[in-house]
């Protein structure tokens, strides 16, 4: 059998034994190659799983939907391993309790689909090590470094470019598990931080805080990089901070649920080379 | 006697529009993405794409538009108002769906308030209108009773040459014949057979979905809490639709001085409708993108008699979780009535 | 444009040691360059990457960050949560094209007026001669004119 239909059959019967009161996972989309969030509440729902390597994106956010887990119920979610980094990091931040989350894991290797054994989030004691081991992708690597070597002027002018094109729609924030303020800080007007205008100003210090709040808390899913319209490359950014905290703090995020946040604790040694 | 444009004599159209003081935009690909900019030459237009990603919305009502300019004495408020610039402009290879958008929109914004920073933009601004030859999965023009030829919008009409070789030139209102005749000599009287447009099967019963909609009891349906599950609330389907309109004034400066802009704002939002008091009548994503759909096909119908939606199909196509309205309407249309 | 360019730059200090070191530097009759603008936080661990992109954006032309030295912080360990804050920071400033040279960092205590006064006069010439922050001025300057649309 296969892990579509294995996973089917687990979650038509975590929801039929009353022990979820909803499983998230994925459904066929509006074309052959798309897969779209599904949502179900029944065994019979259940039947409309997918589960291939087209069924890429990070389910996770839905865990923090306001409201969703504050009956105390279960929430079973298909995840891959960026997947679980994201629970992680939700637990260690107090956004979610690791017994109400049951997991149905899942790694695409090769463009092949195979289970991960492990239901609830304790149970994957190697996702540290399989955390540090994962390469990024090269060309996520190459562009960065390529960035890197510039000089600042054409960094800067590099990412005028990409930031002119932001529109505010924020779906790269409304896709990430990671952004779940209630009110985040670019809707703060008293007084307003960060222009709401999506003039190329506005736009890049929207993109800047957004890329320093989730700095050591990413978990390089790259749902941010695929949800946006305008193709931004936010994995540069966002994968050049993750290097950062990694090189300067040795802080990889989502390791385990029991990290303290890397930005919410120090060690007395932090190098300061830069500190006049 | 219908009359032909040679794509070997666009350069020169270009060139003859831009020496009466008109900027050609066109679609381009800009900074990774398909949009309309200014161009120079025909070289510089990609004809073939299905629709650029971006609408020329953007070129009518900004992202971000200052208002404006205000400074605060001591007795006294001083204040500038600014003005889009004074601009003539072609818009060349615009597709059925983005100028029938610019039709969809401009009774609302003249409705209780003529809103200058539009009609500025639209009167000086002429539109070509290229009729489809080709549409993707996501295209809905149909559905919503436009069509891959329409003219709605459109100053002129273009229609491909089956032969590839132009397009035959339709006359449709003042401004585009004043614009033809600048071209006269280029444009020839032939006839040749024009490109069939494309096959856009109907993707959802438009009329059946409005009576549904129309009904107050299905407001509270259930259908809405389960349709709207995976939404996120992010813009990208407001932002990127040729007639969503909603904006946001927001005063940018210090305590004594600032501008007021225009800035684009989405229903699927979070705040959109919160309240000062802390009441947020549309709390719900649910709640939220009922709004969506009950404005786009029941409140807007009311008001201008014509629905917000031009079949465009982009929601879908960029929505990062692969909703958009196609989906809502197609399960509305199948609902047991 | 007749008046030479005077660099106007913002200081985030905290209470109890950079700004006591300032007032030190006062009370000692050092001279330093006027063009510093000092705003006093309790703590460095207060100061926020918001204050200096907000400094950034209405006009500084660099940025200076001080607190007290490892170890010396009055609240005992703000000082250790701004050191790996700003860490980050200055990386994602650095990535993004703002220049190192416009943001600095430093540990002063509150005896150290004479440090204060030399880093400022150090950060003031060298902000001179960089040249005002045009790239990020720039950006402010569009807004402030007529939609290009």
């Amino acid at each position: 059998m296969g892990i579509q239909e294995q996973y089917r059959n687990e979650a038509a019967s975590l929801l039929s034994s009353g022990e979820v009161k909803l499983v998230i996972g994925f459904g066929a989309g509006s074309t052959a190659d798309r897969r779209r969030p599904l949502f179900a509440c029944t065994a019979a729902e259940a039947e409309q799983f997918v589960l291939d390597s087209a069924c890429i994106a990070n389910l996770s956010a839905y865990l923090v939907t306001e409201g969703l887990l504050t009956d105390g119920k279960k929430v079973a979610v298909y995840l891959k391993p960026d997947g679980l980094r994201s629970i992680n990091i939700l637990i260690a931040e107090a956004q979610l309790k690791p017994e109400q989350v049951v997991i149905l894991g899942y790694a695409i290797e090769n463009g092949e689909v195979k289970p991960l054994t492990g239901r609830s989030i304790g149970d994957f004691t190697d996702l540290g090590d399989r955390i540090r081991a994962t390469t990024p992708p090269p060309a996520v690597v190459q562009e960065a470094e390529r960035i890197d070597a510039m000089s600042s002027d054409e960094r800067f002018a590099f990412w005028k470019e990409q930031f002119s094109k932001c529109i505010k729609c924020y779906a790269c924030r409304q896709v990430c598990p990671m952004c779940y303020c209630r009110r985040c800080i670019v809707d703060v007007n008293q007084p307003q931080w960060i222009s709401t205008s999506s003039h190329t100003l506005g736009n890049f210090e929207w993109n800047l805080v957004r890329a320093f709040h989730l700095a050591g808390r990413c978990a390089a899913c790259g749902a941010c990089d695929r949800a946006c319209p305008v193709n931004i490359p936010l994995r540069l950014i966002n994968y050049r901070m993750g290097k950062e905290v990694r090189d300067a703090f040795d802080y990889c995020a989502g390791e385990n649920s029991g990290q303290k946040p890397v930005l919410a604790s120090y060690s007395q040694d932090d190098s300061e080379t830069f500190i006049l | 006697m219908t009359r032909i444009l040679l794509k070997s004599r666009l350069d020169d159209c270009l060139a003859s529009w831009q020496s009466a003081g008109f900027s050609v935009l066109a679609p381009v690909q800009r900074h990774e993405m398909s949009t309309f900019g200014e161009v120079q030459k025909a070289s510089d237009i990609s004809l073939d794409l299905v629709l650029t990603e971006r609408t020329i919305k953007d070129h009518f009502f900004p992202q971000t538009e200052p208002l404006i300019r205000y400074k605060i004495g001591r007795q006294q408020i001083d204040s500038v108002t600014m003005t889009p610039p004074e601009r003539k402009r072609v818009f060349f290879g615009v597709r059925p769906c983005d100028a029938s958008g610019l039709a969809i929109d401009d009774p609302l914004f003249g409705w209780d308030y003529k809103d200058d920073y539009w009609f500025r933009r639209r009167e000086n601004s002429v539109i070509i209108t290229i009729a489809c030859t080709q549409a993707d999965d996501f295209c809905m023009c149909t559905s919503v009773k436009l069509s891959p030829d329409s003219t709605k919008g459109a100053d002129v009409m273009l229609r491909p040459l089956a032969n590839g070789s132009g397009w035959q030139v339709e006359t449709i209102s003042e401004r585009g014949k004043a614009l033809l005749d600048t071209v006269s000599s280029l444009i020839q009287e032939e006839s040749s057979e024009t490109a069939p447009p494309p096959e856009v099967a109907e993707k959802f019963d438009v009329g059946k979905v409005m009576e549904w909609l129309a009904d107050k009891k299905n407001f509270e349906s259930q259908f809405w809490k389960d349709i709207a599950l995976r939404c996120v609330g992010c813009g990208s389907c407001t932002f990127l639709c040729p007639t969503c309109h909603c904006f946001d004034i927001q005063d940018e400066g210090d305590t004594y001085q600032g501008i007021r802009r225009k800035n684009w704002d989405s229903c699927s939002f979070a705040l959109f409708t919160m309240h000062t008091s802390g009441h947020n009548p549309r709390n719900t994503q649910s709640t939220r993108w009922r709004q969506r759909i009950m404005h786009k096909f029941n409140y807007y119908q009311g008001k201008f008699g014509v629905n917000s939606c031009s079949g465009c199909g982009r929601c879908t196509r960029q929505c990062p979780v692969d909703m958009g309205i196609t989906e809502t309407l197609q399960a509305i249309t199948n609902l047991p009535r | 444009m007749s008046e030479p360019f005077e660099p106007k730059i913002v200081a985030f200090v905290c209470t109890y040691c950079t700004y006591a070191g300032a007032d030190l530097a006062g009370t000692s009759r050092l001279k330093y360059a006027p063009n510093v603008r000092i705003v006093r936080l309790p703590c460095t661990g207060r100061i926020s990457p918001m204050f200096i992109l907000k400094a950034l954006q209405k006009g500084a032309d660099a940025v200076l960050v001080s607190g007290c030295h490892p170890g010396d912080c009055h609240f005992s360990a703000g000082n250790y949560h701004a050191r790996r804050r700003w860490t980050v920071f200055r990386a994602l400033l650095s990535f993004t094209g703002i220049p190192d040279e416009r943001i600095r960092f430093s540990w002063i205590s509150a005896a150290e007026g004479a440090k204060f006064a030399e880093l400022i006069n150090e950060i003031t010439e060298d902000t001179r001669k960089l040249g005002p922050f045009e790239q990020y001025q720039e950006l402010q300057k569009v807004i402030e004119t007529q939609s290009s649309y």
